[in-house]
């Protein structure tokens, strides 16, 4: 049913191309792009690019989450330190993460280290909001069992906090996958290096429209596929 | 009262800190200074561009072009939600592609989009309307569909037309939810504006700071993260009060 | 006034009712009491117009309730999902007034008494969810009332609040209905609060093992009024209705 809706949109499209009505260089039409869609994927080229686009953004979600935990296990488990460092995450959270791809690009060139760096950036948030209110959440009684058996700090929070924190924690990595997608698709559209964004735009560039439209298709699809497989993961609260 | 103090004070303390671990980093070489000059020079960079009248034309261009974006697409969102709510039929017909359509990002749409719209305004515009129209569309659509049971019955009693329902009952019952998707969909917007401008080298805050890039001005990079960052935190304040203003009965 | 001519009602394949004969004249208060799942509820739905009839008839006036009026107020046990949390106290009682489309400069002369003899008078500004739960129920009393109904039907309206505000609404439900002049439909679980309150006492209750609810016994009561919460609970009559109908709910 919820087919139905496409199905129709794509089966208009094709009829206007066709009727001359929507410019052919532009729009393309549903025909071409399938088969050059499947092409592309026969070749391999598209599975490569979508390989370096994954790649990127499990990179940068590795980054985030070492950090987004570690930094987020400190704050929670010392609530004036949270505090007096919230001023600091409210000033530089806002930043949108697109805003340094400049930076990135003058460090790392055109690779897959500088969408890493921003995405990273991006999911790093969520990681570490999510985390120190997860540890904060851990029942006190556990962590002074800690302190009574004199663990050492990172023995308290390896052992203790974060285990009792996980459940929220995977949470918050989870919201940051989908994110880590987002956001190296659009650094590699903006700045060309390897990957998905790159094959879209070397497409426009070339003048091919119907690639261009079949890479979209699957962006999508492959957009799609990734959130429903991360809902689909038992994680819950 | 000092405890009051203190609580005001140390988050100032703590960020001004930073600040100055950045700055002795920079000093100390113990960062390459060409990526990051200390805070000094990118506030100076930036009230340079204050100063000049450098920063406000391409500042004026972004901030157009977002909320000429955004402000489309809620629109929209709100009106097709509404609609879409009210029969089971379109929602079964149009809810699945608008879910499919959400995770999408923005981005992707700008090499089609730049074909068809060429290089220009419009271009950005349109993809950045797109990209704000899904938040708000699921939120739309699911705030009109949730009103309480009870209150529709309420409803049903006082003999309202359905015209009235919607306007009395669903609308304001929608709005918490219409807000929220309105946040988010703001987010959106500001990145793919600038995202736009750093691919379609339109002028504004993100071409800006692209050239910057090229021509190794990390100064000026640093100023644009600033302004872009600044201009994150004042739409963050400005929707949360503007929130709390209109729901104020919540 | 109103009317159940041989009413039955079924949910699907399960009969809630049946046969039901009862008449509510003018300005009477009609209590009709039974335990949790004798229909009760359904009863009351049945002759607002709000749930559909399996066979007999509802009749209002003679003629038969096919759909909800505003001449039929209803007042619910969940006072909080019934109003409408982002109208203030005013403007939930101004809904009342809209749906009879009387004009908005006429509403502040006609929502003042009514909050001032619910006992709302300074609270005209407040949100729902400001309110005490007694205070809540007052207004959805007060919106009904602003109805102007012929008949008003409240579907156990004290059930969810606590001994003493519950004792106190019911003295004023009581001194509204003398007052007002107005016909009472009311529904609840509490023997004692049915003979307290009414001129009539209808007993419903799941008779000879049956899964629907029937009419088990009715019973006028000659108390005198006003009633009074000490005095008329320990007259030997109260005393006597209350073994009368006692059985019915078991």
């Amino acid at each position: 049913m919820g087919a139905a809706f496409p199905l129709a949109v794509l089966a208009l499209w094709e009829l206007l191309s066709r009727g001359g009505v929507l410019a052919e260089d532009g729009f393309s039409r549903p025909s071409r792009f399938f088969v050059a869609g499947a092409k592309a994927l026969a070749d391999g080229t598209l599975l490569a690019q979508t390989a370096q686009t994954f790649g990127a953004a499990a990179q940068a979600l590795v980054i985030a989450t070492v950090a987004g935990v570690t930094v987020g296990a400190i704050l929670g488990l010392f609530r004036p330190l949270e505090r007096a460092a919230q001023l600091t995450i409210d000033a530089l959270r806002p930043i949108p993460s697109v805003a340094l791809i400049p930076l990135s690009l003058l460090i790392f060139g055109f690779s897959r280290e500088m969408s890493a760096a921003v995405a990273a950036f991006a999911c790093f948030w969520p990681i570490l909001i999510v985390t120190t209110a997860a540890v904060r959440g851990v029942d006190p009684r556990l962590i002074e069992v800690g302190r009574l058996l004199a663990f050492p700090l990172p023995k308290i929070v390896l052992k203790l906090a974060l285990p009792a924190a996980l459940p929220g924690i995977l949470v918050g990595i989870r919201v940051a996958a989908g994110i880590a997608i987002v956001v190296t698709v659009t650094t590699e559209i903006v700045t060309n290096p390897r990957g998905l964004g790159y094959a879209m735009t070397m497409a426009a560039e070339s003048l091919q429209p119907d690639l261009v439209w079949a890479t979209l298709l699957w962006v999508g699809v492959v957009g799609w596929a990734a959130n429903w497989a991360l809902e689909k993961l038992p994680i819950r609260r | 009262m000092t405890r009051r103090l203190a609580t005001l004070i140390a988050p100032v303390v703590f960020l001004l800190a930073l600040l100055y671990a950045w700055t002795l980093a920079a000093d100390a070489k113990l960062v390459n200074p060409l990526w990051f000059p200390g805070p000094e020079r990118s506030f100076a960079k930036l009230g340079e561009w204050i100063a000049t009248g450098a920063l406000w034309s391409p500042l004026a261009s972004t901030v157009w072009r977002m909320l000429a974006g955004w402000l489309a697409a809620c629109a929209v969102g709100i009106a097709l939600g509404a609609a879409i709510a009210s029969s089971p039929l379109a929602r079964r017909l149009l809810q699945p592609s608008a879910e499919f359509l959400r995770p999408l990002p923005a981005s992707a749409l700008l090499p089609p989009a730049i074909l068809v719209l060429g290089f220009s305004n419009a271009m950005i515009v349109s993809v950045v309307a797109f990209g704000c129209v899904w938040p708000v569309l699921l939120a739309a659509i699911h705030g009109f569909g949730a009103l309480d049971a009870r209150l529709v019955e309420v409803a049903r009693l006082l003999n309202f037309t359905p015209w009235q329902r919607a306007w009395k009952f669903q609308l304001p019952s929608a709005l918490p939810h219409i807000f929220a998707g309105m946040r988010v969909s703001i987010a959106i917007a500001l990145i793919v504006t600038v995202a736009s401008e750093m691919l379609s080298s339109q002028p504004g805050i993100g071409y800006l700071m692209l050239v910057a890039a090229r021509a190794f001005r990390s100064t000026d990079i640093f100023a644009g993260i600033i302004v872009l960052g600044a201009l994150g935190f004042l739409i963050n304040y400005g929707t949360q009060r503007l929130e709390g203003r209109l729901l104020r009965w919540r | 006034m109103l009317e159940a001519r041989g009413l039955s009602v079924s949910f699907g394949a399960q009969p809630v009712l049946r046969d039901i004969d009862l008449t509510v004249a003018e300005h009477e208060f009609v209590c009709v009491v039974g335990p949790s799942g004798c229909g009760k509820t359904t009863l009351l739905r049945a002759l607002a117009g709000l749930t559909p009839i399996l066979s007999g008839s509802a009749l209002f006036k003679g003629r038969p309730v096919i759909a909800p009026q505003t001449e039929l107020a209803v007042v619910f046990q969940d006072y909080a999902r019934a109003l409408l949390p982002w109208r203030t106290v005013a403007g939930n009682v101004a809904l009342a007034l809209e749906a009879r489309n009387i004009p908005a400069s006429d509403h502040a002369a006609r929502i003042a008494p009514l909050l001032a003899k619910l006992g709302l008078s300074g609270d005209g500004d407040k949100f729902p969810s400001q309110l005490s739960g007694g205070m809540q129920q007052r207004l959805q009393i007060a919106r009904c009332l602003a109805q102007e109904p012929e008949v008003l039907l409240m579907d156990e309206p004290f059930g969810s609040l606590d001994a003493i505000t519950r004792q106190q609404l019911q003295d004023e439900v009581a001194r509204l209905a003398k007052e007002e002049k107005r016909t009472v439909l009311f529904i609840t679980h509490d023997l004692e609060e049915a003979i307290y309150l009414g001129d009539r006492v209808i007993a419903l209750a799941r008779v000879n093992g049956n899964l629907a609810g029937r009419i088990a016994e009715i019973v006028d009561i000659a108390l005198p009024r006003p009633r009074q919460q000490l005095a008329t609970r320990e007259d030997p009559r109260f005393l006597q209705y209350r073994h009368r109908l006692f059985r019915h709910l078991e």
